[in-house]
This record gives C-alpha cells, structure tokens and sequence, in this order.
C-alpha cells in the first residue's frame, strides 16, 4: 500500500476504499460501522420509525455492496464512500417516504404517544422537518440532524453549494415560521 | 425542546439537539450483522487435502473454494469473479465444520450454491458431486450423465474452472483413454489426491475399462462391481467398443458409455 499525499487527502481520498479493492476482509464491516448511526439518523429522520430507518439502511448497504462488488479496482479505489453512500441512503428513504404515502399505513408520528417528553419534542421537530418542501428538507436535515458542511452536501446531492445554501436557509425561515404558528407542530 | 424556533439560531440548535437524540434501538453490533449478513458472503479457512483452502458462502451455501496465499487474495479473487465482498462473519462454525468433514472424506451433506453457473454448468457438477471417492469417471461419461453426449471438451472446460474443487470432486474426472490428465492444481496434484483416495492411477490409465465372464458385465475400471472381480477374471479394456465386440453389456451401476 503506497502512501498518499496531502493533495489525495484534501480531494477526499477514502483509505478505506483502498482496504476494500485490496480484498482486506475487514473492510466491509469497518464500512457498515463508521456510517450506520449517521445514515440511520438520516433515515430516521425522513421515515419517523425504527424499524422502518433499519430496512432503509440495510437496504442502501446492500446496494452499495452490490455496486462495490462490481466496480473495477481501479473505480473502487477512487471512491468517496461517505457522500455516495449518503445517497444512496437518500434515494432509499425517499422511496420508501413515497411508497409509504401511496399505499396509506397508520400515521407513523402517533409512535410518539408512549409518553416519552424527548421523544415528543424529536417527533415534533421531525414532523415539521417532513413538511418542508423535498429539497428544503433535505438540505436542512443534511446540514443540521447531519452536521454535513456544504462541500459535503453538495457532493451527496450534486448542488452547487450555494443552492444547498440557499435551500438550508429557505427551510429553516420556513420551519421557524410554522413552529411560531403550531409550536405542538406534529398534527397536520 | 418543544418551544417555538424563534430565530435561525434556535432551529438549528434545536434541529441538532433532536439530532443526538436519534440512536438505533437495537444493539449496533447487532445491526452490523445483519447487515453485514445480508449485503456480503462469508468466508472461512479450512484444512483440505490440497492444504490450507478458502472457502466463500453465501446464505444458501458454499459458493466458492480455493487455495490462495492469503486471505486478501482470497477476497479479491472472489470480489473480481462473483462481483461480492467476504467478510468474516460468526454462524458460519457449523458450515466450517461440515466443509472440513466432507474434504477429510466423511459423508457429509455440504449445501452448495451453483446460482452463478449456467444450467450446462450445473448439470455437469451435479454429476460430478456423486462420483464417490475411491472411483473415476471419464469426461465422455459425464457428457452423457449430464444429458449432452459428445461434449467432452466442454465437461473439461467445466472442471477447469470448477468453482467449487474438492467439495465438486473434478479430480475424479479422468480422460477417455483411463490417463488421469489436467488439473487446475496441476496434474501431479490430482494423482497424488487420487492416491490418497486409494486409486492407483498407473492400473486405470490405457485400461479404463474391466470385464469379466463370470457376469459377462463390462464396468468403469473402479466401480464398486469392477472391484469385486477375482483377479483371474480380470479382462481390462481400453475402451467400450472393444468390450461390447468381444460380447459384454455395460454395468447398469456405473453406466459406461458405448460409443455411438
């Protein structure tokens, strides 16, 4: 394994998507566990249910894999894994958000009524999170349940950064609004 | 938490503060196994008479098996031919078990996954799978067995690269003429493995074939029949033809080939 320089570095080189073309066979779990909490956060967020953000994630690993497993080594070894597993984990919730809202289920934010003040207060803030307009809501979850600085959002998304601005700026005026409007905010 | 966001500074605190309250439920080493489970095939070592080997699983079973010189090429050989990651995984113990029993020559059911062979493929390794040890079997019979007569060449071509050696026995797959012939390993180790299972392949080679008139049976030279004949009624041959001119019938045990 040679070693990088700090311009391979800075253009986001992932030492881990070394590991993977290398054959190391401790690179696929090392992949799962630096991104599952964060991606299952990201998940949690959209669909507002556990069980429902575990397919999603495990759903967007097993694609990714199914993806890696095809590249070339080459390919392989050049990858940004964090940003492209964000979005595939994207597509997947959105998909997921969709199809839940085609085939009518029970309303999901009722799940907040086992008492539980915290868990109110985060499914309250997630409901008017699920209000934004699609790509608001996107934006502001990446930047803010995410922690995602722009350069990073605008590689999940393909945005240029001013737009992720623009949009995180647009949601966050807007959910400010409806929280002064609604402060209980979940039931629509 | 729940009080109104009254500025741009309390909703993203607000937003952050809901962030870190977001965790799985469930255990995370949990959650990576399942994972893990479902998006990559296992993969262990076991000792084989070809030494130490690497074997592949997926969840229906055995997929891939091969000597390699480390466990990264292992990986990588297996990324490049079945487009998947390995990754060491528990609850394979009891597959492993049953791997390493089967290559030390138990009679072991091994659940083999042969999804990414073609139908011709498959059919050709079902019937190399039951060709017990201690016998042989020429290609031109496992054409036949395999339902495509005359396809000799193509039974090699499948036995070359045979995904699952050993477990698949190709080693047992012999040329028409009784000579052991090639081996993905190299033909020395597929007459050393030959011997080890108690064939002498000097015996087989020129003389596939043995007869005798007590039954006026013709059979593969290491069939289970052809091992019961007193060594006076030995009549080996070189091939069908010749046996079935000189007035015997094919064994209905081993099934040799009468040439068409």
């Amino acid at each position: 394994m040679r070693t990088r320089t700090r311009q391979e570095w800075a253009a986001g080189f992932d030492p881990l998507a070394e590991r993977l073309a290398d054959g190391d066979p401790l690179a696929p779990r090392v992949l799962v566990e630096r991104h599952y909490s964060e991606l299952y956060r990201y998940a949690f967020s959209v669909l507002r249910e556990e069980r429902a953000a575990e397919d999603a994630v495990q759903d967007a690993f097993e694609r990714a894999f199914s993806a890696l497993g095809r590249y070339s080594e080459k390919r392989l070894r050049a990858m940004r894994l964090r940003p492209w597993m964000y979005r595939i984990t994207l597509n997947v919730a959105r998909n997921l958000l969709r199809r839940r809202r085609e085939v009518p289920v029970e309303e999901v934010l009722v799940a907040g009524d086992v008492g539980d003040e915290d868990r109110e207060g985060v499914m309250d803030v997630l409901g008017a999170l699920g209000r934004l307009p699609e790509r608001q809501k996107v934006a502001v979850t990446l930047r803010y349940m995410q922690d995602l600085p722009y350069a990073e959002i605008s590689r999940v998304t393909g945005w240029p950064e001013g737009t992720a601005k623009t949009l995180v700026r647009r949601g966050v005026m807007r959910l400010r609004k409806m929280m002064v409007e609604d402060p209980g905010g979940s039931q629509r | 938490m729940n009080e109104p966001f009254s500025n741009r500074e309390t909703v993203s605190a607000s937003l952050r503060e809901t962030a870190a309250c977001i965790a799985a439920a469930r255990e995370p080493s949990v959650l990576v196994d399942e994972v893990l489970a479902a998006a990559t095939d296992s993969f262990f070592e076991v000792e084989s008479p070809l030494g130490t080997v690497y074997v592949a699983a997926g969840l229906e079973g055995v997929r891939y098996l091969a000597p390699a010189a480390s466990e990264q090429e292992f990986a990588r050989r297996y990324r490049e031919r079945f487009g998947r990651f390995v990754s060491s995984a528990d609850g394979v113990a009891d597959l492993a078990e049953r791997v390493s029993a089967a290559l030390a020559g138990e009679q072991v059911e091994v659940p083999l996954d042969l999804s990414r062979t073609t139908p011709f493929q498959r059919r050709v390794l079902e019937v190399v799978k039951v060709i017990a040890r201690g016998e042989v079997r020429p290609y031109v019979w496992v054409a036949g067995e395999a339902g495509s007569p005359g396809a000799s060449r193509a039974v090699g071509n499948v036995m070359a690269n045979n995904p699952v050696p050993l477990l698949v026995p190709c080693h047992r797959v012999v040329r028409n003429d009784g000579r052991t012939g090639s081996y993905a390993f190299g033909a020395g180790e597929k007459i050393r493995l030959l011997r080890l299972e108690g064939i002498a392949p000097e015996e087989i080679s020129g003389c596939p074939y043995v007869a005798t008139p007590m039954t006026g049976v013709v059979c593969h030279a290491t069939c289970r029949n052809a091992k019961r004949i007193q060594p006076e009624n030995r009549r080996p041959f070189r091939n069908i033809k010749e046996a079935t001119e000189a007035g015997y019938r094919p064994c209905k045990v081993c099934r040799p080939v009468v040439a068409a």
